[in-house]
């Protein structure tokens, strides 16, 4: 890489480290584009009905999405590995920052924020490191989650916390049925009395929600990834797509052609117009790292003439990819299908709470029947809310359904994560 | 005076003037009509606060139009001078005080409703033991609709001297309560944390708003009050049917009766 082509700034896996959760805040955004955002919620509420059958995910310009092997080039996942390793030294710095540090710190994450892909790779990461000499393992939930206090205590007494433990997802150790609490609640009960050795506990923010009001009185000083602003969410993006590749990325806007990457102006020190893409995108994604990228990716657009003249114009000037990007007012995000009862609104929240579960478990939590569940399960799986797991029998909720979900829950009374 | 001026007020009364006034009041009755119709059915498709706020509205509204019309028809019909507003509004007066005592009552006690807000569509109100939901305030009356789908018709003159018991109070936080009777001779502890599980595991638990359960020694056992806050107010009886359902189910799991029968007014 030379050096025009590396970015200024390197760029962060992690921008803005971790925060404790009081000082998280919603990346501002124009009250223009606020005030469009709930009347448009408000409308798709009551048009409810109205549509005859709703639609999966479209785009609503003509220009051609990107192919998904030059998507995965520009706007891939990110190395999980180096979020891990991230963490780990933000947890280091944070320790001995504090005149007293907690043996297990407790990190709470929005969905889609990596935590959890991060933490299951500790093990791997922290044996590369050269300062850490300890050696993490990854502590598994048993198959079966209903239990009593007695065999929790079992369960606990088994494993062993005399060596750092890392938790990637709280929620995969509970179900929100009486029997489902105990494992959750006897480990909440070891941390708090300085029983449970050395350890990392991810823990999805929606999780967090009802175990905080679960038991009010827990003190455990959590940890959160700081939102991604519009500045935070340039660098991460350019350093995305830095990653499989040594260029960096020119993204411009397709109806007014001002940029939205790179960052900086032009190596000759031209002042580039940039757009305000990147700040509507991060407040629309509640500057939540997965839900911005996923935005991001179905943003992204090709010229029909860009992949011919793509290679030969870099290669003749020495610049980086280029791509085009849709105003966000022409993407349309899933639409949540109109429902009578509480049922949807059921099956979504237990799959936020317990980031993601399979049919048996929907059904266990939500006291729904199973077919109601099969059906509800094909509607949302239809409008591109849900999603079923490929390595597992669990259904998600999908990165870019998110944000309606969580409107929609809200708006229907529902306990909402702070995020 | 004999005829309190009315006379001269009306003089000028043209059936041009009469017809003007008419179509106003006419167009202004359709406005209110239409809001009366349009306003509940969007409240109905929208949840939580949005719904309570367009609720609230239609009496607002009625009030403004109401207001506005008489603004507008008074000076079609007459020249609002002194004399005149004095012969009309001592007429008026004349009669309500007569005839329509307690229509007027009603009326005024419908204004004092909309500034003082003791209950507002979508509350859930017990009045005279009568317990529904406020679907509408009108100009005299206010409807609620009962659990068992009734409408119940409340004069507004109720306000001045019965008791209204209001569950919600303008929010959608309502707090219910799922009683269970059981037999003596159980670890107390244990129920109150089994049944404080039962309110955080159903899934149309508020639960950031407190879950409490509470305990009274009865002659015949004890009596147990799960208090908890549903999803939205007009869950109430499907959340406490879902409570007690949850509690009956982990509580026979555990071994613990219910009493067969409850002796009222023992003490």
């Amino acid at each position: 890489m030379t050096e025009s082509q590396k970015p200024a700034i390197e760029p962060s896996i992690l921008p803005g480290g971790l925060i404790a959760p009081d000082q998280w805040k919603l990346p501002e955004t124009s009250v223009r584009r606020s005030m469009k955002g709930g009347v448009r919620h408000l409308l798709d509420q009551l048009r409810a009905g109205i549509s005859v059958e709703e639609e999966p995910f479209r785009s609503l310009d003509d220009l051609p999405l990107l192919s998904p092997s030059r998507r995965q080039r520009l706007a891939p996942e990110p190395d999980y590995s180096t979020l891990s390793e991230s963490i780990l030294t933000d947890l280091d710095a944070s320790k001995s920052e504090s005149s007293d540090p907690r043996s297990v710190a407790f990190l709470v994450a929005p969905p889609f924020s990596g935590f959890r892909e991060a933490l299951v790779r500790v093990p791997i990461v922290s044996g590369t490191r050269d300062n850490d000499d300890c050696e993490w393992r990854v502590l598994a939930p048993p198959d079966s989650l209903l239990m009593d206090d007695a065999r929790a205590r079992q369960w606990w007494d088994k494993q062993d916390l005399s060596q750092p433990w890392v938790i990637p997802e709280l929620a995969d150790f509970w179900l929100r049925h009486t029997s489902g609490l105990a494992l959750v609640r006897e480990l909440l009960r070891r941390i708090s009395a300085g029983e449970a050795g050395q350890g990392i506990v991810g823990c999805s923010s929606w999780c967090w929600q009802f175990w905080q009001s679960y038991c009010p009185d827990m003190y455990l000083s959590p940890r959160c990834p700081a939102p991604l602003d519009a500045t935070s969410l340039g660098r991460w993006l350019e350093g995305l797509a830095c990653q499989s590749g040594d260029m960096v990325l020119t993204a411009r806007m397709t109806h007014d052609g001002q940029y939205v990457l790179p960052l900086d102006d032009g190596k000759d020190g031209q002042k580039q117009k940039h757009s305000a893409f990147l700040r509507d995108l991060a407040a629309t994604s509640r500057g939540i790292h997965g839900v911005a990228l996923a935005i991001w990716q179905r943003s992204l657009r090709a010229r029909p003439e860009d992949d011919a003249d793509q290679k030969e114009e870099a290669s003749r000037e020495g610049n980086g990819p280029h791509c085009w990007v849709a105003p966000l007012e022409q993407l349309s995000f899933p639409i949540m299908p109109q429902s009578q009862g509480r049922s949807l609104g059921f099956v979504l929240h237990a799959l936020l709470l317990h980031d993601g579960l399979d049919e048996n478990s929907l059904t266990l939590v939500t006291g729904l029947w199973e077919h109601e569940v099969v059906h509800i399960l094909a509607r949302l799986s239809r409008a591109d809310i849900v999603v079923r797991s490929e390595s597992a029998p669990t259904w998600h909720v999908t990165a870019l359904g998110y944000l309606t979900v969580r409107r929609h829950l809200q708006s229907w009374g529902f306990p909402v994560d702070g995020f | 005076m004999g005829d309190l001026g009315l006379k001269e007020a009306f003089a000028s009364i043209t059936s041009g003037a009469i017809l003007n006034a008419l179509l106003v009041v006419v167009v202004a009755s359709a406005i209110i009509v239409a809001i009366q119709k349009v306003f509940p059915k969007l409240a109905g498709k929208v949840g939580g606060k949005p719904r309570l706020y367009l609720l609230a509205l239609v009496p607002l509204l009625r009030l403004l139009i109401i207001v506005v019309t008489i603004v507008i028809v008074v000076p079609i019909l007459i020249e609002p001078t002194f004399e005149n507003m004095v012969a009309i509004f001592g007429a008026l007066g004349l009669a309500i005080g007569f005839a329509l005592k307690d229509y007027a009552n009603s009326l005024i006690a419908g204004i004092v409703t909309l500034y003082e807000m003791p209950y507002r569509p979508g509350d859930w109100i017990e009045v005279d033991g009568q317990y529904g939901e406020v679907r509408s305030i009108g100009a005299r009356t206010a409807e609620i609709l009962t659990p068992d789908d009734s409408i119940v018709i409340i004069p507004h003159s109720r306000l001045w001297n019965a008791l209204i018991s209001n569950g919600n109070d303008g929010t959608d936080n309502l707090m219910c309560v799922a009683e269970f009777h059981l037999k003596p001779g159980h670890d107390v502890s244990a129920v109150l944390s089994l049944l404080r599980d039962v309110a955080f595991t159903c899934p149309m638990t508020r639960t950031w708003m407190p879950v409490s359960v509470v305990a009274a020694n009865e002659p015949w056992g004890m009596r147990y009050r799960v208090k908890a806050y549903p999803l939205e107010p007009r869950d109430q009886f499907r959340f406490v049917t879902d409570l007690t359902a949850r509690g009956a189910r982990v509580l026979a799991a555990e071994g613990i009766g219910f009493t067969p029968y409850v002796v009222q007014g023992v003490s």
